[in-house]
């Protein structure tokens, strides 16, 4: 069972890295279709669009980083610097 | 009339002398006025800002991971935070974020769960993992300062920054650095940004106590004049006095290392008026000592030893049992090398000047066998110009890692094994919410300094293995006249 397993892993993969290169193909080609004028990015601009976390977030995110395995992909900790998962 | 022709001339010759010259002074101090326009642009950051923040965390739960995965987990921490952003001119901004977290853990403290009966001494040893004792770790103080320095392009489509920063408490120290570089282009509907950071910490390590007298006097350890254990009387699970526990699986750290490094990249993308996303994917690579050496593994294939009153034994695994306690067979035992990769996707979409939505979702992958979703919404509510209230909700969901046991449930064949239910299979649900006042005039003076914001937060955390927590969060922010 374990070379099936090793094969399933493989697809796996080879899917995962399919998938990421369609996701930063269609990024891309978004990028090329849409430009919003600086004139026009009044509601972009807007504090709560931000796409950062608050920063009152970071205590949230420390406790998180203790508790659960998971971490990063938000722009903050990724793991290390403390004695946490 | 030739002399005539040439007074003509001559005056022609002034004229147009005194046109070129005009003309050149009058398109140069255009130039300079050309110049001056372009080099004044927007400052990076206006002024001096200062935020005081500060928050209290509570946590409840029965799986302590130091009495290998039962036991009291209540802890509490206190964390007041300083952060001041500098400008130092146009382009750049300096940032120096210092802070503490004080904490007091019932679940530390038990790496000597005899400290209040004093085993040592002879007397009655009552130590349990559902009473906290007052060992060493019990409560510490974690220091954390951070700098950072950021730059801006003139243009303001090109941003780089560095940062650097320590942080130590009783039993950890780290020091870290890192580098971001942030790209904008298609009239600044378009960012991608690299970072990069290096962690570089060092565990002091505090193994449980009995664990470490025998590592001190090896087998003698009991009858050894010097050793913690002297005279006290170890119990079988049938209540008779032995001298045969052994945490013989115990072998000394051959490093203490723990170096993380990661890399970041970040994809913004503006798609309307009202609506944009950004995808980050981060690669972490971490080696070293990856485990905590202050948590007790228990092995279903080995003989349970205790300290205490024979007749809780029954009871162990009950709150109820504050009497007896279950020495340990070895402490955590983790790979020395993980690989972590987070993929996570933000979108915000501005729906009417009352409301905005939110959302965010990250998938984790790594190589100690963790799947693990992330799903956050939040919705600022803005009542008027001031006064904005945002309910946030959280859920997240992550399998075991490939060495989770329960208490008492590992084979001492394998070679890792954990039963940290911070890496068990689990799931939790987050509510709470924000609630925030904004003065953009920063009327309201203390010194020199405007106080422009004021927020409040509050979460519930709850998991479906019994721990709970919440959380307050304060902050100011002030901004220098």
């Amino acid at each position: 069972m374990l070379w099936a397993e090793s094969i399933l892993l493989r697809i796996l993969k080879l899917k995962m890295i399919k998938q990421l290169f369609l996701l930063l193909t269609l990024l891309f080609l978004v990028q090329g279709c849409i430009a919003v004028k600086e004139y026009n990015k009044i509601y972009i601009n807007d504090t709560d669009m931000q796409l950062a976390s608050p920063g009152m977030e970071r205590f949230e995110t420390n406790f998180q980083i203790y508790r659960e395995t998971a971490a990063g992909a938000n722009g903050g900790k990724t793991g290390g610097g403390c004695g946490c998962n | 009339m030739v002399v005539k022709q040439e007074a003509v001339v001559g005056v022609i010759n002034k004229v147009l002398l005194t046109f070129c010259l005009g003309f050149f002074f009058v398109a140069k101090a255009q130039v300079k006025n050309a110049d001056s326009l372009l080099t004044y642009r927007k400052k990076v950051l206006e002024s001096v800002e200062i935020d005081f923040l500060t928050s209290y965390y509570d946590q409840s739960g029965s799986h302590a991971a130091v009495t290998g995965g039962i036991g009291n987990e209540d802890l509490q921490d206190f964390s007041p935070t300083i952060i001041v952003r500098y400008p130092l001119n146009q382009d750049d901004v300096l940032t120096a974020d210092i802070g503490i977290s004080a904490y007091t853990s019932a679940s530390s403290s038990n790496g000597n769960p005899f400290n209040k009966s004093g085993a040592s001494g002879g007397g009655s040893s009552e130590g349990s993992p559902w009473v906290a004792s007052t060992g060493a770790s019990s409560e510490d103080i974690l220091t954390s300062i951070n700098f950072s320095y950021a730059h801006a392009a003139e243009d303001r489509n090109k941003y780089w920054s560095v940062n650097l920063g320590t942080s130590f408490e009783y039993d950890y120290e780290s020091i870290g650095g890192g580098a971001s570089y942030t790209k904008l282009w298609n009239e600044k509907n378009t960012e991608l940004t690299f970072k990069g950071q290096i962690f570089l910490d060092k565990w002091k390590p505090i193994i449980p106590t009995e664990v470490h007298e025998y590592n001190l006097y090896g087998s003698n350890f009991q009858t050894n004049v010097k050793s913690y254990f002297y005279e006290v009387s170890v119990i079988d699970k049938e209540g008779i006095s032995t001298g045969n526990y052994m945490p013989s699986k115990f072998k000394d750290f051959t490093s203490v290392n723990r170096n993380s490094y990661s890399g970041s990249i970040s994809f913004s993308q503006i798609l309307s008026k009202r609506l944009q996303f950004s995808v980050f994917l981060d690669y972490v690579i971490q080696e070293g000592l990856l485990s905590n050496p202050l948590q007790r593994v228990y092995f279903k294939d080995f003989e349970n030893y205790y300290i205490g009153n024979k007749n809780a034994i029954a009871n162990y695994t009950s709150p109820d049992n504050t009497s007896v306690f279950h020495l340990a067979d070895d402490i955590e035992r983790l790979p020395s090398q993980r690989i972590k990769t987070p993929l996570g996707l933000r979108v915000n979409y501005y729906i009417n000047e009352v409301f905005v939505l939110r959302s965010y979702y990250r998938y984790y992958i790594d190589n100690w066998g963790v799947r693990s979703n992330t799903f956050q919404f939040e919705l600022p509510i803005r009542f008027n110009m001031k006064w904005k209230l945002t309910p946030i909700y959280r859920y997240y969901d992550q399998t075991a890692v490939d060495y989770f046991a329960h208490y008492d449930q590992h084979n001492s064949s394998s070679s890792y094994y954990t039963s940290d239910y911070d890496l068990s299979a689990f799931f939790s649900n987050q509510l709470g919410a924000s609630l925030t006042y904004t003065d953009v005039f920063s009327s309201l003076k203390v010194f020199d300094f405007g106080l422009k914001t004021v927020s409040l937060r509050f979460q519930n955390y709850k998991r479906n293995d019994g721990l709970s927590a919440f959380i307050i969060s304060a902050g100011l922010s002030f901004v220098l006249d």
